[in-house]
């Protein structure tokens, strides 16, 4: 049984359908890239995922669960975790409380309104962790809104990998980024998943990180999945080399 | 530690206050406390979740008219009076918070501001119950229970605000420093956020506005057996943006600032409005010159020179060492 599979998912913006019956497995510890050109659905096949937009039609099942019309932080709890294209933080308060707040969520003590310091323990050590991971470590006490760039972007995937969960799914993790921050950026997931046991879907424009990290790779164009396989068959696809990698090769 | 300290000599200070001014000070004061509970109220709304509400007069006028009715028709001690007061306003609450948390932004601000106009206009369309314009006066003020009475007197009544104020103030500081409390701070600063980290923020959302109508009736409930009778003004929008004026100044997010900010803003009031005409001007200005000049308000003003000596909180052994490096 695939840890995610979508079936048949099709969301219309009005006479526009950015998604287009999508059928995608994706199984437990693989690393899946999505790729496409500009306009061709992949943001809102991640949101239509994580519950941020319903779909007009088709369903999605994790873990064997039908997860379709839940709302965003009941998938979340189901152990899906996301990172946003452009980058979402908690720019007043430090980078460790940052990823502290991450790792409460998954917590039974997340509700409580009165808590001595020892509540915060299990979710600070988590915290820190999970930036020594990341090589954030430095940076633990900083407000978030004050880091570069860069280390935003890996901050924001401290966050979703503090949540532990058994999906990550990351939007454009190297958006933005120099090409010495990409590589630095590439090399930290690279050690992140070849040590864990991870599922990843991965939207990305770069093909050389595409190329660098996923196991198989997604085409969509059009809303609509035009190729599927090994990053070798992908590569070799007509219609993919027309429709994207073309203008690169 | 040293931070206990400063509250046990407040409070201390506090004690002593009706030894040393006469009755009619002390009647100033009173109301004055009661409005910093009321503004404090409010900052955990506006301050910690960034949840604006125009129409936190609704939360004063449910708690002053509940108990006023519950002292007037049972015959119950004040203390239990109040709490039950206190009581009704939360489930009260409840719907309230329920509807308003639907929307965000200008929206939640404008339901706010509706319920508080709605409480205004029950007043006098349930005039047999509730006195219309006329308002309820006569409200007494029983003793009991175990025989207790202090609060019948002026400065008994100080020591029964003084409590609550503090006792309102712990139970606060205690809930913004929880791990929820950290949910809210989480809301204040990225809901999108907060929520795609598997929060469910609405039910945080509901449960921080239902905590403050709480407080903030509580501050109503100690305002009605002290003045004796209660009027539909105490529902009006005047109200409402008043202490939200108070929060602002005062540093929201702090909690003890609107304390100050109310306290600071009814004596100012008190004494100004005896000598001239101006005093909405001067508000006025006033709440001009700390938005623009002062965002951090009265308590930002006066911790400024120590922050820059302190930690920040979660400052961690590594802080200063990245910093001085980057």
């Amino acid at each position: 049984m695939p840890l995610l599979e979508c079936r048949g998912l099709t969301r219309s913006f009005g006479g526009l359908v950015a998604v287009d019956s999508v059928n995608m497995a994706i199984e437990a510890g693989e690393i899946r890239a999505v790729i496409g050109p500009n306009g061709a659905g992949k943001s809102t096949l991640f949101n239509i995922i994580t519950g941020v937009l319903p779909p007009s039609d088709g369903e999605t099942f994790f873990a064997g669960e039908r997860i379709t019309g839940f709302p965003v932080y009941r998938v979340v709890q189901k152990g899906i975790a996301r990172t946003f294209q452009l980058t979402h933080l908690f720019p007043d308060l430090t980078a460790r409380e940052n990823v502290r707040i991450a790792a409460q969520a998954q917590h039974a003590d997340r509700w409580r309104p009165m808590a001595g310091s020892h509540v915060f323990a299990a979710s600070r050590r988590i915290a820190d962790e999970t930036l020594e991971q990341m090589r954030l470590s430095g940076f633990a006490g900083i407000k978030a809104g004050l880091l570069s760039h860069g280390d935003q972007r890996l901050l924001e995937i401290a966050m979703a990998i503090a949540q532990k969960p058994r999906l990550l799914m990351l939007d454009e993790p190297t958006q933005g980024l120099s090409i010495e921050e990409t590589d630095r950026a590439v090399q930290i997931l690279r050690d992140m998943l070849a040590k864990g046991d991870l599922t990843v879907i991965l939207v990305e424009h770069d093909m050389e990180v595409v190329f660098k990290l996923a196991d198989k790779i997604t085409v969509l164009h059009r809303g609509r999945v035009i190729a599927d396989g090994l990053p070798a068959e992908v590569k070799a696809n007509d219609e993919v080399q027309s429709a994207y990698l073309g203008g690169l090769e | 530690m040293r931070e206990r300290l400063v509250i046990a000599l407040i409070v201390a200070l506090l004690c002593i206050i009706p030894l040393l001014v006469p009755t009619f000070t002390l009647t100033l004061i009173i109301e004055a406390l009661i409005f910093g509970l009321f503004a404090m109220s409010l900052d955990l709304m506006v301050g910690y979740t960034r949840l604006h509400s125009f129409g936190h007069a609704a939360a004063y006028g449910l708690g002053a008219y509940s108990t006023a009715l519950i002292l007037l028709h049972f015959n119950l001690p004040l203390p239990i009076g109040i709490v039950i007061g206190v009581a009704i306003s939360i489930i009260i609450a409840v719907p309230i918070a329920w509807i308003c948390t639907k929307s965000t932004g200008v929206s939640f601000a404008m339901l706010t501001l509706a319920f508080a106009q709605l409480g205004y206009a029950m007043i006098f369309r349930f005039k047999d119950f509730t006195g219309g314009s006329d308002g309820i006066g006569g409200i007494p003020r029983p003793a009991g229970p175990f025989g207790l009475d202090f609060f019948q007197s002026k400065s008994g009544y100080f020591y029964l605000v003084v409590f609550c104020l503090v006792g309102s103030y712990l139970l606060c500081r205690a809930i913004v420093t929880s791990p929820f409390g950290a949910v809210l701070a989480g809301i204040r600063e990225n809901e999108t956020k907060t929520r795609a980290l598997g929060y469910n923020t609405r039910a945080y959302k509901m449960s921080v506005v239902i905590m403050a109508y709480g407080f903030g009736s509580l501050a109503g409930a100690l305002y009605t057996p002290f003045a004796g009778f209660v009027a539909p003004e105490l529902f009006f929008w005047l109200v409402s943006g008043r202490v939200l004026i108070m929060v602002i100044i005062g540093g929201a997010g702090t909690l003890i600032g609107p304390i100050l900010g109310g306290i600071f803003f009814m004596l100012l009031e008190q004494q100004l409005s005896e000598v001239t005409q101006l005093w909405p001007l001067i508000f006025g200005s006033t709440f001009i010159a700390f938005v623009m000049l002062a965002p951090d308000g009265i308590w930002g003003l006066l911790t400024k020179h120590f922050r820059s000596k302190r930690p920040v909180p979660g400052d961690g052994e590594d802080g200063g060492a990245s910093r001085a490096a980057s």
